[in-house]
């Protein structure tokens, strides 16, 4: 079985780790990883290109130009990928340096767009493993490998919301 | 809101108006504890030059300003009274050496004692339920000196709360007394035993406090907007880019020229006195968008280490100048903010 997804992130350090660790880790189905810096992807390979199953993308919270630029990016998602086959991949999000404003505007974009938010600690080598481990559980239903769920209704459930609490009415 | 001490009556106002009718002036954020939900302001008041001679005495605030301070939050002080200062002080002087004896306080040289004294600071603090401010000082004392020889100052430090958030504030348990910035200046060993002397009277806790970027952006705003009525001189940023190895960026924008900028961005029908986070990003962007103009290069996808004018200056990992005694306000006000932000609950 084949299964493709591609990793974008502006300052290309954490997903090369993460490639690595992902294409080592599975045995039984062969997944293909693929890095862009940005999006689009430049036209030239348009026709080589596989099928892409999961876009995932990478924002570090320490720089605000990840965040800028992901955005950007955003544009050039064709809209059908945004029923489950889109991913928010965060890292950074307990560093003391950053602002909370940040990590609250990632939220409000991954809401708007219902997709999924995850975390992850890519400092160490354990936060790597976990955090490929589960990007390959999300690549495998939405490539379909999943017999019982598929990347819209995984979506679905994993989405993220901003929590009611935080905008219910307090006195 | 619900905090682990209290339980405050709530009251669910009817949502019988949309919330896009207005703009929120507050987001709500957690304290790094997850416990408490305190509102951070997006909108603050415009810094107005205050004589603050007229609130505080002079030579209380020729202590504050001027020093480079570094920041710490404190927990909440546990029966900490403003009346019992002089017996505090005896006791800090007595714990100090006792340390010394004991090795801890290392002071290689000439045999010293110290002299502590505690002091309020009135004035500083804005609202009724702001704790009055708490000045330490601990001068040297040597062995051989005359009487009347003046003590020289080795070490000060404050305790204070400017505008803590009221929910935050009534969350608190009676006995406890919230002053939650604290600022120090001098010899990094006397800071430690000054701290775990407040640990072991007030069962409290100190951590270090930094800046996070969008704090030093607010102070970057705040300061340039104060430039018609005391010039700022220059608007000096301080960046790292994350390169290898990494690139330090000081970037210097004339007072006038920054100014200007910031009186661009100000929205037409703003509220004349407050300023909304909306400016100061888009104040941030006109900055870096005409450095990347000349230097293609990203501020944003570095980080913003130092903000520094003539009014004072600020840097990410939490040390502080405040150079004038006008705006103290207005700067304590965002540093209490960061502080109760910390809280570990």
């Amino acid at each position: 079985c084949l299964t493709s997804t591609q990793l974008v992130e502006n300052e290309e350090q954490f997903q090369k780790k993460l490639a690595d660790v992902i294409v080592n880790a599975e045995k039984d189905v062969s997944v293909g990883v693929r890095l862009a810096r940005r999006l689009p992807l430049p036209v030239e390979n348009e026709e080589t290109r596989p099928c892409i199953d999961l876009v995932v993308f990478i924002i570090n919270l320490s720089f605000e130009r990840s965040f800028q630029s992901v955005e950007l990016s955003l544009k050039y998602v064709d809209p059908g990928f945004f029923l489950g086959k889109v991913c928010f991949l965060v890292t950074g999000a307990r560093c003391w340096s950053v602002s909370s404003d940040r990590l609250q505007s990632v939220r409000k974009l991954a809401t708007s767009l219902r997709c999924p938010l995850l975390y992850a600690e890519d400092q160490t080598v354990e936060g790597v493993n976990t955090a490929a481990a589960r990007l390959l559980r999300v690549l495998k239903v939405t490539a379909g490998l999943t017999p019982w769920a598929t990347g819209l209704s995984l979506s679905t459930l994993t989405r993220c919301t901003l929590s009611s609490d935080l905008e219910g009415d307090f006195d | 809101m619900e905090s682990p001490v209290t339980r405050l009556p709530t009251r669910r106002r009817t949502k019988s108006y949309g919330r896009s009718c207005f703009e929120a002036s507050s987001r709500f954020a957690y304290t790094s504890g997850q416990l408490t939900i305190l509102r951070i302001p997006t909108t603050r008041e415009a810094p107005r030059a205050r004589n603050i001679a007229e609130r505080v005495d002079p030579e209380q605030v020729t202590l504050l300003i001027k020093n480079e301070w570094k920041l710490s939050y404190v927990t909440p002080l546990y029966r900490f009274r403003h009346t019992h200062l002089k017996k505090y002080s005896k006791h800090l002087s007595a714990f100090i050496a006792a340390e010394k004896q004991q090795g801890t306080a290392v002071e290689v040289g000439l045999e010293t004692g110290y002299r502590v004294t505690f002091s309020t600071v009135l004035g500083i603090a804005e609202t009724d339920e702001d704790a009055e401010t708490v000045f330490i000082q601990i001068q040297s004392k040597p062995m051989f000196a005359a009487t009347g020889d003046a003590l020289k100052v080795v070490w000060s430090g404050w305790l204070t709360c400017v505008n803590g958030s009221p929910e935050y504030l009534h969350s608190l348990l009676p006995d406890f007394v919230s002053l939650p910035l604290f600022c120090s200046s001098g010899p990094e060993n006397i800071t430690v035993v000054v701290k775990s002397w407040f640990e072991k009277m007030f069962d409290c806790r100190f951590g270090s406090l930094g800046l996070d970027s969008t704090s030093l952006q607010w102070l970057c705003a705040l300061w340039t907007g104060c430039h018609p009525d005391n010039n700022i001189r220059y608007l000096r940023l301080l960046w790292t880019l994350p390169t290898q190895p990494p690139l330090d960026v000081s970037y210097t924008v004339n007072p006038q020229d920054a100014w200007e900028l910031w009186n661009s961005v100000r929205q037409e029908d703003s509220v004349d006195g407050t300023v909304g986070i909306d400016e100061v990003k888009h104040f941030m962007a006109g900055l870096e968008s005409h450095f990347f103009r000349h230097f293609k290069i990203y501020l944003s996808s570095g980080t913003l280490r130092k903000v520094s004018t003539a009014l004072g200056s600020a840097q990410q990992d939490g040390k502080v100048k405040i150079l004038c005694s006008d705006y103290l306000a207005t700067v304590l006000t965002l540093l209490t903010e960061c502080a109760i932000l910390k809280m570990p609950i």
